[in-house]
């Protein structure tokens, strides 16, 4: 296995415990939590492919290495958003039902 | 062993222990913790593919001020020991299968996929990525910063009580304001 396998192998892994996370909790942060750690696993796809294997993959704008690093900057910058909505959302939630569970917020099921 | 090696290997260990921390403990409070440390080991990871500068965005964001964000929200929203309902093991079962399976297909994908070689000049320096930034990806940048302007103002606002509601049990529209004319 090259070393870029290697990378790739714990950003695979990484990913499906935030995807076992997301499917198997039932509490709203520990959710937040499992799809926060599937985003740092695809910013860490986008870093390692980037720079160990940008080789003849040439941009429009020239070598590739360090846009990997805009795009993950970038993909930071919207988990931190998605991060501070989700939260004030789990806290309004919290107020009106007095619960984070999923399986308490079921209104719009009709 | 030597040290490149080494650092991969502690960073990777610490990315995947954390990870598993952060999805399988009970307390909420310690998944947190999980995740910081989580985060920790991809910044280490990061430093090993030579991206200091993103090594350090991902302690600051993620591990300062997400985790710290996250532990407010918990201390607002629900004692630390309220009991939980424990989920049926077949759902759990059914939730590790389905883990399983993604990881199986992603790595089968991966396994086959050509690579190319690494590039020829390798931009790591925190001034390209500057310079990207406000050349080449300005649109995205200017984006992100609506974008997080938003949510910062869309947060307060949701999370704010609301000042003309009135509290839970008293009837809507039936006391009247003390002062407010008859």
């Amino acid at each position: 296995m090259s070393q870029l396998h290697w990378y790739l192998l714990v950003a695979v892994l990484l990913f499906c415990i935030g995807l076992y996370g997301l499917v198997q909790r039932r509490s709203l942060i520990a959710m937040l939590i499992a799809l926060e750690l599937m985003l740092a696993a695809i910013s860490l796809n986008v870093v390692a492919i980037t720079s160990l294997a940008g080789g003849d993959a040439e941009s429009a704008t020239g070598n590739v290495s360090s846009a990997g690093q805009v795009v993950a900057v970038i993909l930071i910058g919207v988990a931190a958003a998605e991060g501070a909505i989700a939260l004030s959302l789990f806290v309004a939630i919290q107020r009106e039902v007095q619960s984070i569970n999923v399986e308490d917020l079921s209104e719009l099921k009709g | 062993m030597n040290w490149d090696a080494f650092l991969f290997g502690s960073s990777a260990a610490l990315a995947l222990i954390g990870a598993l921390f952060a999805v399988s403990l009970k307390n909420i409070f310690h998944n947190i913790l999980g995740f910081a440390l989580a985060l920790v080991g991809v910044a280490g990871l990061f430093l090993t593919l030579g991206s200091d500068f993103l090594a350090i965005v991902l302690l600051l964001v993620y591990v300062g001020a997400l985790g710290i964000a996250m532990v407010y929200a918990v201390m607002l929203s629900q004692p630390l020991d309220t009991p939980r309902t424990p989920r049926s093991l077949p759902k759990i079962a059914g939730s590790a299968l389905l883990a399983a399976l993604v990881a199986m297909a992603l790595w089968l994908v991966i396994r086959r996929a050509h690579f190319p070689g690494p590039p020829e000049v390798l931009e790591v320096a925190p001034q390209w990525i500057g310079r990207r930034l406000l050349q080449d990806y300005v649109l995205a940048f200017e984006l992100i910063s609506v974008l997080l302007v938003v949510a910062m103002i869309g947060a307060v606002m949701v999370a704010r009580r609301d000042p003309g509601r009135r509290a839970p049990g008293t009837a809507a529209g039936t006391a009247p304001r003390p002062g407010a004319p008859r």
